[in-house]
């Protein structure tokens, strides 16, 4: 994958266990990225982990991410939190969108907490576009949600905060209720926030965003051959095996970033065969994400 | 067979011959006293360092013993910072896939004293951790061992009593971080030559070989 050299110019609090990160490239202009992008960032420990780009798309200097201590750390968000130091050169990917904002006459967005990162330069290109826009932006206590100033100040009662803590949780049912037709609604937060905007908004207006794997069942894995149409090879994938370690035993590259379903950075193109989608990414026709992703049928054909 | 035969014959020394005993009094005569500074580093808690320390580290070697104090040690790796800081005396060392003989859990049943050593690549110094420790199963703990999205089963909780530095002059004398030193495995026989010697197997070495590459595909 193709990364890109920076240096971590500052670490700055934004909120209660939140920090942003403002990287700059250090090898010329950073690869451009539309709202709703992220990029891996590969820390110190060899753990990558992938961040919505927050800052502004128009600069191309820098980067800004913004990262919650997670309180169950598996070593991504606690290692930032504690032991990166401004200076410190890290790589990071170049951005990926799997959450791009269509173009709409209305947008409704909701945010959760750190889930607030993609959606902070949607909201801004929405307005920019004209659009009407509103963010109804959730979290514990404001003192939790980062941003939760700055875009009061810039956009007004076009943002509702929403403190769960004294207000309990948004009423998603009423949004629904009153969501105009041609109104697409980008939801980004935690799994019983996404959950909540899925049972409420109608599936065709609803993007939403996973930072991590949903839990999700099923039929225990069976060995399946990979077609190689462009190498005329053909890989088998064991039980134990996931697509991607066997394909890159046998030689092939395929980047790799969480190793969940969530990222896509190992997204390869299906020539033929049925395949078993096991992401949270939804993949598109014709694409799979082989970290995780199975066969349902026998065998499949990849352009590898 | 192999010239491997032909390397050492191990000699049972005589109980006369064995090499002779000397007290811990004589050995403090020879080695002196340690000095203040040395005394003092031990400490009953992380500090910054120390957790810095076991956030870089890959690796550690951990000691402990069954009911009658019969030691064994057993190395334990992953990612660095693998091993979890759930408080300034706390530690959780999860315990992946290895050889289903679970020598440590079953020590701990017996004795729950532990001792871990961590390094870090390229640091000469260690850090040594002494202490009591349990197994759990805690799904918080777990959770934080989630690695390519496999959990841990189950996971050490250590309590540490002892933490400190070790120098470094035993892997600055043992070149350890020293690339060049790896050309010492070349020395060595593969691990289905050995495996096959010691099992008096009829097998291809190479293939035992690859059958065990095979299984260390799968780490988690
Ligand atoms: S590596 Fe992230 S989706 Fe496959």
């Amino acid at each position: 994958m193709a990364m890109q050299r920076t240096i971590l110019e500052k670490a700055e609090p934004v909120a209660e266990g939140a920090v942003s990160l403002l990287l700059r490239g250090t090898d010329g202009p950073l690869a451009p990225w539309e709202p709703g992008a992220h990029i891996d960032l590969a820390l110190p420990n060899w753990l990558t982990r992938q961040y919505s780009l927050c800052g502004d798309p128009a600069d191309l200097d820098t980067y800004r991410v913004a990262v919650r201590h997670d309180r169950l750390s598996r070593g991504g968000s606690e290692y930032i939190h504690l032991f990166l130091d401004e200076g410190h050169t890290l790589d990071v990917s170049v951005p990926r969108n799997n959450f791009p904002l269509l173009p709409a006459p209305e947008y409704l967005f909701l945010a959760g907490g750190i889930g607030i990162t993609p959606i902070l330069p949607m909201l801004t290109a929405a307005v920019e576009a004209g659009s009407s826009a509103t963010l109804v932006y959730t979290g514990r206590s404001l003192a939790t949600m980062p941003f939760a100033d700055e875009l009061r100040a810039a956009y007004g009662s076009r943002v509702r905060i929403h403190a769960t803590e004294r207000h309990g949780r948004p009423d998603f049912a009423a949004e629904a209720a009153a969501l105009g037709a041609r109104t697409l609604v980008y939801c980004c937060g935690p799994t019983p926030m996404l959950e909540a905007a899925e049972a409420a908004f109608p599936t065709q207006q609803l993007h939403i965003e996973h930072f991590r794997p949903t839990a999700k069942k099923f039929a225990p894995n069976e060995p399946f051959d990979v077609h190689c149409a462009r190498s005329q090879r053909t890989v088998r994938v064991g039980a134990e095996d996931s697509m991607l370690d066997a394909l890159n035993h046998a030689g092939f590259r395929i980047p790799s970033g969480c190793r969940e379903g969530v990222c896509g950075s190992c997204e390869i193109t299906l020539v033929d065969g049925e395949p078993e989608h096991r992401d949270d990414i939804g993949a598109p026709p014709g694409r799979m994400y082989c970290c995780v992703s199975r066969a349902l049928s026998s065998g499949l054909t990849v352009d590898l | 067979m192999t010239s491997h035969d032909q390397l050492t014959t191990i000699t049972h020394a005589s109980p006369q011959a064995r090499p002779r005993r000397i007290s811990y009094a004589e050995v403090r005569a020879r080695i002196g006293e340690p000095e203040d500074m040395i005394k003092r580093k031990v400490r009953d808690r992380l500090d910054r360092h120390a957790r810095r320390f076991i956030a870089h580290s890959p690796f550690l070697a951990m000691a402990t013993s069954d009911a009658t104090g019969l030691p064994d040690s057993s190395p334990r790796g992953d990612y660095p910072g693998f091993v979890k800081v759930l408080d300034e005396r706390t530690l959780a060392i999860p315990d992946r896939p290895g050889n289903q003989l679970a020598d440590s859990f079953r020590n701990l049943a017996e004795n729950d004293g532990i001792g871990l050593m961590f390094v870090v690549p390229g640091m000469r110094e260690v850090l040594r951790v002494n202490g009591r420790a349990y197994p759990t199963d805690e799904p918080d703990v777990l959770a934080r061992m989630r690695t390519e999205g496999k959990e841990a089963e189950l996971a050490i909780v250590v309590e540490l009593t002892e933490i400190f530095f070790h120098c470094g002059r035993a892997l600055i004398r043992s070149r350890l971080w020293d690339p060049a030193s790896q050309a010492l495995a070349g020395e060595l026989p593969s691990i289905g030559e050995i495996a096959a010697d010691q099992f008096g197997l009829d097998a291809d070495p190479r293939a035992l070989t690859d059958m065990l590459e095979d299984d260390y595909r799968h780490l988690y």
